[in-house]
């Protein structure tokens, strides 16, 4: 028997939790409430640096139906037991499967995993928060429906209700997740059941189509939240096309990005180039696939010799842009043409596809399938670049200009390099936005470099608040901090809102910072 | 109009599990849909490969190591041991893996095909 102390959650007494855990075996089965800590273990693991023991669940429930997830939220009520709500808990680097705090009862929504509805007609899915991309994959694939998922680096194990709630996103034209979500079935902190949009007529067959409903527009409110938990998600899925051309464009000056952002962004906002472009440094581009030792095996930030030695014997460019066009092959050829007008111009730009880019050392091969919905997870080679275990994406916003693009990139290489960090990152291009997308690698065996690791994360955030850039979405570790650089009347509303919803703040307590 | 209600892909019971398991048929294509998961039920070891682990530990993906390689007897409930834990805590880069994801029922058939080298040419093909 472990002598080690219980672990409650925050406020409840013994006696209370344990009443309540019986309410949840009423509710569930014996075997889907999870208090033993062989049972606990996968949901502590976490790549970010926070201490392990911040991080550790008294308790995990597994539901399989909305109506099981209503009645727990009314016993959570009662006694007051707070709890943290995961979908496939495959946010890694953003906090993974683990509470946001030490205490908190994980509500796992894994096996929830039904695929209620995909209409081949509408190119509309409604699902649950369980289902995987690839599970949705496969399902599409047997039924032989010509449609494509849209989905983030993580794909076949994480899935697109987590994903679209975190606001992801990925690499079609479909890549900003929320703004092709339509509808939403959510559970109150009260147990009240309430559906978005379209979703509260009876028998509505506009649920998944029509996304305003009347009234005011709430599906945002549920995103990055603690205000409900969501059951059911309507998506829209891409029809596939009749054809498609992935294409690489390489440069090779630090300086170049400045142009790169300039030539891509017209093209990016009149949708010639319709998906969500990335413009990938030397280093994400060859830490999907090559060691960093192999090239340097210093503690401090690569230096700029290695990364040279890297771009000759990899095939990388500085900037390695992954983009790519979708119609029918006359439209191809047409926004082909417009394409290589635009980027010809200054004589920097290497311009491929086909076999030439394939043949390229970089990631055109797994970034072709991203950007056609295929499954495929070698972006998580990433986390060989540096080893042990240690990763945290921090993501700033910027517009698409290439002043910005440059003065984000100065930044983050001066910081990173102050605490011996590498600058492992990558612009995924919005409409008219960026997310500057940096994978803080780092060994997280080592407790000093771990430590480093969280200084440099810290000073990241707030340096770049400064300049007026804001993180578009953080780790659990970090978001009071990233909750304070959006000021405090934004804060307050958040903080009412959470009053009105969630009284007893039992849903997610301090998820986006958001508390009672 | 062609709309679908359907329940999660490729489970299988638990006896049916178990008897391909002995026959050692772990790769038979047999799919069995059904319309609620339920800790009981269980996806066949090569579906959970292909699903989850293939993604990263094929050879030509390399993003994880090698792990198809079939074991010799005597090693075989260290190497068990090893896999379940790991796969249960997560190691480094690899994230964990709960019970709602892979159920015990599907871990221990899972440990049990790659012992034995069930997916040594999957893996080749992957």
């Amino acid at each position: 028997m472990s002598t080690a102390p219980r672990i409650l959650p925050k406020g409840v007494a013994e006696a209370d939790f344990d009443t309540a855990l019986g309410r949840f075996r009423e509710i569930l089965d014996a075997d889907s409430v999870l208090t033993e800590s062989d049972q606990l273990a996968p949901y502590t693991k976490i790549m970010m640096a926070g201490d392990d023991a911040d991080y550790i669940p008294s308790g995990a429930l597994l539901p399989t139906t909305a109506e099981q997830v209503q009645e727990i939220a009314r016993t959570c009520n009662e006694f007051k037991v707070p709890i943290w709500t995961i979908s496939t808990g495959k946010n890694l680097g953003y906090g993974s499967a683990a509470p946001g705090e030490t205490g908190q009862v994980i509500l796992d929504l894994h096996r929830m995993n039904r695929i209620i509805n995909v209409n081949p007609d509408v190119c509309t899915a409604l699902i649950e928060p369980g289902v995987t991309y690839q599970q949705l994959y496969d399902y599409i694939q047997e039924k032989g429906y010509k449609l494509w998922l849209d989905p983030p680096a993580p794909s076949a194990i994480a899935g697109p209700v987590g994903n679209t709630l975190d606001r992801g996103v990925g690499y079609t034209p479909y890549g900003e997740h929320f703004m092709f979500q339509c509808g939403m079935e959510v559970v109150l902190a009260n147990g009240e059941m309430v559906r978005t949009g379209m979703g509260g007529i009876e028998n509505s067959s506009s649920w998944q189509v029509f996304k305003w409903g009347y009234g005011p527009y709430i599906d945002g409110l549920f995103t990055q939240s603690n205000y409900g938990i969501v059951t059911k998600m309507g998506l829209w899925l891409m029809p596939e096309p009749p054809a498609y051309r992935p294409f690489l464009i390489q440069y090779q000056d630090p300086e170049d990005i400045e142009e790169i952002v300039e030539v891509l962004r017209p093209l990016r906002i009149s949708q010639i180039i319709p998906n969500a472009v990335v413009i990938v440094h030397t280093l994400w581009d060859a830490g999907t696939h090559v060691v960093r030792k192999d090239y340097y095996d210093g503690t401090d930030s690569i230096p700029r010799e290695a990364i040279e030695r890297i771009k000759r014997d990899e095939g990388i460019g500085e900037w390695n842009v992954y983009a790519a066009l979708y119609g029918t092959p006359e439209q191809i050829e047409v926004n082909w043409n417009i394409v290589e007008q635009a980027f010809s111009k200054s004589g920097k730009a290497k311009i491929m596809y086909g076999e030439e880019a394939e043949k390229r050392g970089g990631g055109f091969e797994y970034r072709s399938a991203l950007m056609k919905g295929d499954m495929n997870l070698q972006e998580f080679g990433l986390y060989n670049w540096r080893g042990g275990g240690g990763s945290m994406w921090f993501a700033p916003v910027s517009q698409a200009k290439g002043s910005e693009t440059k003065d984000q990139t100065a930044l983050a290489q001066q910081i990173l390099g102050k605490y011996g960090f590498d600058y492992v990152a990558e612009y995924i291009v919005g409409w008219r936005d960026m997310h500057h997308v940096i994978d803080l690698l780092y060994n997280r065996q080592d407790p000093d470099e771990t430590q480093r690791a969280y200084d440099c994360f810290a000073e990241l955030i707030d340096e770049f608040a400064k300049r007026g850039y804001g993180l578009y979405r953080t780790n659990t570790e970090f978001m009071e901090q990233v909750a304070g650089t959006f000021g405090e009347p934004l804060r307050n509303v958040h903080t009412a809102l959470k009053n009105a919803l969630d009284p007893n703040g039992i849903l997610s307590p301090g998820k986006s910072g958001i508390r009672q | 109009m062609q709309n679908t209600t359907i329940g999660p892909l490729r489970l299988l019971s638990n006896t049916r599990l178990k008897s391909l398991a002995l026959l050692g048929g772990l790769l038979l294509p047999m799919v069995v849909s059904v319309p609620n998961a339920v800790a009981s039920e269980a996806r066949e070891p090569a579906e959970v490969y292909r699903q989850i682990c293939a993604h990263c530990h094929a050879l030509d993906k390399a993003v994880g190591p090698e792990i198809t390689m079939a074991f010799p007897e005597t090693a075989h409930e260290a190497w068990g041991n090893y896999i379940r834990t790991t796969v249960r805590n997560g190691r480094g880069a690899m994230p964990s893996f709960r019970e709602a994801k892979v159920s015990d029922e599907e871990l221990d058939a899972l440990i049990q095909a790659l012992m034995y080298g069930e997916f040594a040419d999957t893996a080749e093909e992957e």
